[in-house]
């Protein structure tokens, strides 16, 4: 007799065993217990905190955003300069006009 | 709650995420008898099924917000029991290799009544023959054994299978053919020793 043969009727031996405990429903005080766990788990002053924080930040990155859009002329101007201007404060090449 | 309303899961899940204390009572109260098979059959060595249901619903109430719908709320739920029972499983250790001498008296004569009689079983040898399957069965993977236990002990579909557990079928029965290819190994063992 083959090893799977044994097995399926091993297996069809068991399926006719009864069941250990028939009662399904829950416990007494089960569902109790763990609603009062699960919410104690994550407390609603902590999702309301991540909740806010997110709105602040994006609130700060729309700030920081319209900073640099009002003071875009001023930040161009800044990294455009030519290199004339500070020649005229270089104390060297005053030094060097000087000279010659 | 009256017992012949049908229950309103889709308004019970919406109480739940607004932190309604009553509605989770009713959600586990609803959902324990499919929590409960599930660990039943799934459930480890020295670990009780209260809190093995208990740790099932309040990782479903973690991660209620995350569930879109796309399954039914029941399957959803069944995954995670799954899982759960799994990473029990996977955490014990697997019990050491069995030999025909490590059976009881009861087994061995069990096994071979059970082999050779073609007849109907006693009902005493009926629950030793499942006794002696849970051993052979916590020899397996997890894995291949949750499928095993579907398909040979509780005669489940394999489409009843993939609602449960979220795997397709083709896993399911790469699975059930490697359980059952060691399950022969092992029998063969088993009896070979008994031979020498």
């Amino acid at each position: 007799m083959s090893a799977d043969n044994s097995w399926q009727k091993l297996a069809a031996a068991a399926r006719k065993a009864p069941p250990v405990k028939a009662d399904e429903s829950a416990p007494y005080g089960f569902s109790t217990r763990v609603a009062a766990l699960a919410f104690e788990q994550q407390p609603a002053a902590n999702n309301a905190f991540a909740r806010y924080s997110l709105r602040a930040a994006a609130f700060a990155c729309a700030l920081a955003l319209g900073a640099v859009a009002a003071n875009y002329t001023a930040i161009k101007g800044a990294f455009s300069d030519d290199g004339a201007a500070p020649a005229a404060d270089d104390p060297i090449a005053e030094v060097v006009d000087l000279g010659t | 709650m009256a017992d012949d309303e049908p229950f309103d899961l889709a308004g019970c899940l919406e109480r739940v995420r607004r932190r309604d204390q009553l509605a989770a009572r009713e959600l586990v109260e609803h959902l324990h008898p499919l929590v409960i098979r599930i660990v039943r059959s799934h459930l480890p060595r020295r670990v009780l099924e209260e809190d093995l249901a208990q740790e099932i619903f309040l990782k479903m109430f973690t991660r209620v917000d995350q569930y879109k719908g796309e399954v039914p709320f029941t399957h959803w739920v069944s995954r995670i029991a799954v899982t759960t029972c799994i990473d029990h499983l996977r955490a014990q250790k697997r019990r050491p290799e069995m030999r025909m001498a490590d059976l009881s008296e009861t087994e061995a004569e069990v096994l071979g009544n059970v082999i050779t009689n073609e007849n109907d079983v006693s009902p005493d040898d009926a629950v030793e023959a499942r006794e002696l399957v849970h051993k052979l069965l916590g020899q397996l993977k997890p894995e291949d054994r949750m499928v095993i236990q579907y398909l040979d002990l509780e005669q489940k579909s394999l489409a009843e299978i993939r609602q449960i557990t979220g795997w397709n079928q083709t896993l399911i029965k790469v699975r059930a053919f490697r359980a059952r290819r060691k399950l022969q190994r092992f029998y063969q063992e088993l009896t070979e020793k008994e031979k020498r």
